[in-house]
């Protein structure tokens, strides 16, 4: 009898362990390169990313994308140069593709393979770590990029002739909601 | 009035050691003189390839520039005079690879290229990624596109154009940062040898040193100017930050680096006839000294963090 309720239990429960399709939007986001020089400290931040999220058969993929234009260190000069280094005119957008499995989604850190096309380039990070929290029906994604310039081929920028460091970590703040 | 001709002779002569001090220093500045390198990609029917990844790669430093095509099938890169390489890949066309291309300094070079369609599964991936990118468009539907994100294949698309304009700008204006550099050593000079050339016991070696120095100050001066002024400007460019007082301070420098030597000069005069510097040549000093202030503040407004 027991067997038997429990095998009735399993075959009513299939169709919930099959991976209902979803999708998330990206409600706020906010990427901010860090720059290093021997005379400046700067980050340049953006407000303007775009991004989504679909889950199909237990596997979520995500895109975010964002104008080279719109990240702004509080000097115009500075931020042309960088839009300037960074071949900005001829590639306009900044985008980062990751998957991860559907039950990872629910885990405080998250370690994501990421995908990013930018100055021309495509370029891989491998097991990047974020943390992952919630706030009702809002999911935050909160972690840093440990970019570099010469990844992207980009030759580093120069003031008084000393070029500012290699490494210019992304710190990423991500807010999605389900749609 | 009497012309002093000696005076007139070393202001010249200084005058024209500035001019040489620019040149001497100008090709070390231009040493990354850039050139042109242009063209059209088409099919063999003629049509334009547009989208089509063109790289260069210089054949001294490895480096390599991307570009994508416009809507018209061109390109257009601004480089550094020297060879390149240059790779024409699109799907579905066989890439194309030029061995070599010299870039002059001031000149532009045209390589047009017909590319031959292969089958698609011949195609080349090399420029996959950078084409998703222009394009923005995904294979796999369960993967999100940019147009997904709301973002049109015209905003995802190249300026080759507007990336050139960048590039002249850029270039322009290192060397207005270097030229602003160097201009600090015979500022600096002429206020040191003020010293000597104003008092009461002066000398006309002293005041003729100090006019050389200052004429020469005046001459790197404008040269300097002359890379920011003539730099291209990029339309719907609001100036923020630091660079606002750069270019405020302009206003006070500017005016002073014309006021200073007209003052100088008269005072030269005056001290050469023996007499005292009176009258408005007596504000030479205080102009001289708001002019270098507020040119030295410039050159710390962009490059120390306050």
């Amino acid at each position: 009898m027991l067997r038997k309720l429990l095998i009735g239990f399993w075959l009513l429960s299939l169709p919930g362990l099959a991976w209902a399709d979803s999708q998330w939007v990206l409600e706020q986001g906010t990427l901010t390169y860090h720059v290093s020089h021997p005379l400046h400290q700067f980050d340049g931040v953006s407000r303007a990313a775009k991004g989504k999220g679909i889950c199909h058969d237990g596997e979520c993929n995500f895109l975010i994308a964002v104008p080279v234009k719109s990240f702004d260190s509080g000097d115009s000069n500075r931020d042309l140069h960088m839009l300037q280094v960074t071949r900005g005119a001829e590639f306009p957008i900044v985008s980062v593709r990751t998957r991860m499995p559907e039950s990872d989604s629910t885990s405080a850190t998250i370690h994501l393979d990421l995908e990013i096309q930018f100055a021309g380039q495509t370029v891989e990070y491998k097991q990047v770590p974020f943390q992952r929290s919630v706030q009702g029906n809002e999911t935050r994604i909160m972690g840093t990029i440990p970019a570099k310039l010469s990844d992207f081929k980009i030759d580093p920028p120069t003031l008084l002739t000393v070029p500012i460091k290699n490494e210019i970590p992304v710190r990423v703040d991500l807010s999605w909601d389900p749609m | 009035m009497v012309v002093d001709v000696a005076h007139v002779k070393r202001t010249c002569f200084a005058g024209l050691a500035g001019a040489f001090l620019t040149v001497i220093f100008a090709p070390s500045l231009m040493g990354q003189a850039v050139g042109e390198l242009t063209g059209t990609v088409t099919d063999p029917a003629g049509t334009p390839v547009a989208l089509a990844l063109v790289t260069a790669t210089s054949m001294e430093t490895g480096r390599a520039r991307p570009a994508a095509t416009d809507a018209d099938g061109s390109y257009r890169f601004s480089l550094a005079s020297g060879n390149y390489r240059i790779k024409f890949e699109s799907r579905g066309y066989e890439t194309l690879e030029i061995p070599a291309a010299n870039v002059a300094a001031l000149s532009t070079v045209v390589e047009n290229c017909e590319l031959a369609p292969v089958e698609l599964a011949q195609s080349s991936t090399v420029a996959e990624p950078a084409q998703k990118t222009a394009a923005g468009s995904s294979n796999k539907p369960q993967e999100p596109s940019l147009e997904d994100l709301g973002i049109t294949p015209s905003q995802a698309k190249g300026n080759a154009r507007e990336q050139a304009l960048l590039d002249r700008r850029a270039h322009m204006l290192k060397i207005h940062q270097r030229l602003g550099l160097i201009t600090i050593a015979p500022l600096g000079a002429t206020l040191v040898t003020s010293a000597f050339a104003g008092g009461r016991q002066t000398s006309r070696t002293s005041r003729d040193l100090h006019a050389a120095l200052g004429t020469a100050t005046v001459g790197m001066y404008f040269t300097t100017a002359y890379f920011a002024i003539r730099a291209p400007k990029i339309p719907g460019t609001k100036a923020r930050g630091p660079i606002r007082l750069h270019k405020t301070l302009a206003w006070i420098h500017g005016p002073g680096m014309i006021l200073t030597p007209i003052l100088g000069e008269i005072a030269f005069a005056q001290k050469s006839r023996g007499e005292r510097v009176h009258g408005i040549a007596s504000a030479h000093g205080p102009v001289a000294i708001v002019t270098a202030g507020a040119f030295g503040l410039a050159v710390a407004s962009v490059s120390f963090k306050f």
